[in-house]
């Protein structure tokens, strides 16, 4: 599904992200990134919706290859990726079924696959009973499901989730991560950048370690730890 | 029809225009003004136009022959004009017809019995189609064997055409700067309407949404704020035009132009479409030039 080849990333500040990855993630599968800030985890992320183009090397979503894709063509790959971040990332004067509803509305969704979409996706994230408040009337949690809503409406192949949990309290955690297990379980490709040790030990998942932009070390059901002795 | 996506597309306009209403207004209101002061070289530009044709268009240019021409070289000459492409009525006047019209014009101002020869010449009256020809016209029939002098008032004829060009060129530069000054305050307007919306961009942007979609509603933005400001601009001009061109007829009738005769409504359709491209020009090449960066 996600297939990089020798990937090299270099920002034009100079600052040496990611170099040599090579990395294969199945379709279906669960995998967290490791490492600490400034390890490559959000840059390599980043490559795979094409916010950044890689330097060197090659990667591949759903066997097209993104080098040299035309900037018309990248909202199409997008579609098939869906992005979560830590800070949510929500209109703030869009109401929960707005914010959802956004994300169909500008790939030019008919309004009654919006109207057909929305509320099962919100029911499916648990946050259907809330669908006309405001974000920030909600919790981190609930703000959280709501993106993740968002960024699954599309019906994506592949959910990246940039530190998801960074902005939760460990239940909340908890919670979210079961419910990225559950879209995992549907057949979504899940990729998780994060920090959080229990959740990353408590899943045992896939882990692949960043170190200095490199892969230190890269296992099937992995713990936090893995790499570092 | 999907009414549910016209209707996001339109919410998505009045956002834009909505968000900055103070820079949205100064917009609109420094494209009436712009509206206002083109209008105005535009209407006095088509007045001064149609006195042009009214006076120059008169322009005949007077080919007086030499005295006991020959009727053979007076057909040739006549041919020679009636052949030209930029002329468009010749016609002969002998010296008979000459006299006539001068009698006539001179009966009861003087005893025309003191008139007892004629010493005015045969004339080929030449009217030009298009009255910057004359000149050349002139000079070709100066050239004739049969051809005398010529006489077509190049003096006031030129001075004239050159005060349109003048006016036409200095009329151009102060329409190009406005235009100018307007299409670059559209331009900052949507870049700041664009800065304010790009988280929103930047979501778009993530799920999947074209340029084109992203780009639309801010195109739409400088559209409505090209014809906003034209509309106002145009309201104001029409009130100008009926307060005062019935009173310049009145007060000031020694002034040549018929403010009558201006076609006004096209006057206001070219400012409103005028308005409308700046504004969509500006607005694309706004928003284009934040989403190459981004």
């Amino acid at each position: 599904m996600i297939v990089f080849k020798d990937v090299g990333l270099v920002y034009p500040n100079g600052v040496h992200a990611l170099s040599n990855i090579d990395l294969e993630l199945g379709r279906g599968e669960f995998v967290f990134l490791v490492g600490g800030s400034g390890q490559g985890k959000s840059s390599l992320l980043k490559c795979i919706y094409r916010e950044v183009e890689p330097t060197t090397g090659e990667v591949d979503i759903d066997g097209v290859p993104l080098r040299g894709i035309a900037a018309g063509q990248i909202p199409f790959l997008r579609r098939k990726v869906g992005v979560v971040f830590q800070d949510f990332k929500l209109l703030q004067q869009k109401t929960v079924w707005e914010n959802v509803a956004y994300a169909l509305q500008v790939t030019g969704a008919s309004s009654r696959d919006v109207m057909r979409r929305v509320p099962r996706m919100l029911e499916l994230v648990g946050i259907a009973h809330k669908s006309k408040m405001f974000p920030y009337e909600l919790s981190g949690g609930e703000q959280q499901r709501t993106a993740i809503a968002r960024s699954l409406v599309n019906n994506p192949l592949i959910l990246l989730c940039d530190e998801p949990t960074g902005n939760l309290d460990p239940e909340t955690s908890n919670e979210i991560m079961a419910l990225l297990a559950r879209i995992n379980a549907k057949g979504t490709t899940v990729v998780v950048a994060t920090h959080n040790q229990a959740v990353v030990d408590r899943m045992r998942r896939r882990v692949v370690r960043l170190t200095n932009g490199r892969i230190a070390n890269d296992q099937e059901r992995g713990h936090y730890h893995i790499g570092l002795g | 029809m999907d009414w549910g996506k016209v209707r996001f597309f339109w919410a998505e306009v009045a956002q834009n225009f909505t968000r900055n209403l103070t820079m949205a207004v100064t917009a609109v209101g420094t494209v009436a003004v712009s509206v206002v002061l083109l209008g105005t070289i535009l209407f006095l530009h088509e007045s001064f136009a149609i006195f042009m044709k009214q006076v120059v268009g008169q322009v005949t240019i007077a080919a007086y022959l030499k005295d006991n021409t020959p009727k053979t070289q007076v057909d040739g000459t006549l041919r020679v004009m009636k052949s030209d492409p930029r002329v468009e009525t010749v016609t002969f006047v002998s010296k008979k017809q000459a006299m006539d019209g001068l009698r006539d014009r001179l009966r009861g101002q003087m005893n025309l019995n003191l008139i007892n020869s004629n010493p005015l010449p045969d004339a080929i009256l030449v009217h030009p189609a298009d009255p910057n020809d004359s000149g050349s016209i002139a000079k070709r029939l100066q050239g004739l064997p049969a051809v005398a002098s010529v006489n077509y008032r190049s003096d006031i004829t030129e001075k004239l055409l050159r005060v349109e060009s003048v006016l036409g060129a200095v009329g151009l530069g102060v329409v190009s700067l406005l235009l100018a000054a307007t299409a670059l305050l559209i331009y900052n307007t949507i870049r700041l309407t664009v800065f304010a919306r790009r988280s929103e961009i930047h979501i778009m942007q993530l799920v999947g949404a074209t340029h084109w979609t992203v780009r639309w509603p801010f195109v739409f933005e400088g559209i409505l704020t090209g014809v906003a400001g034209a509309v106002i601009g145009i309201a104001l001009l029409e009130f100008a035009y009926r307060t005062f061109a019935p009173r310049i007829a009145i007060d000031l009738p020694f002034l040549p132009f018929n403010f009558a005769v201006v076609p006004v409504g096209v006057i206001a359709f070219e400012l409103l479409c005028t308005g409308a491209l700046v504004g969509m020009l500006a607005s694309m090449l706004s928003v284009s030039r934040y989403l190459r960066s981004s």
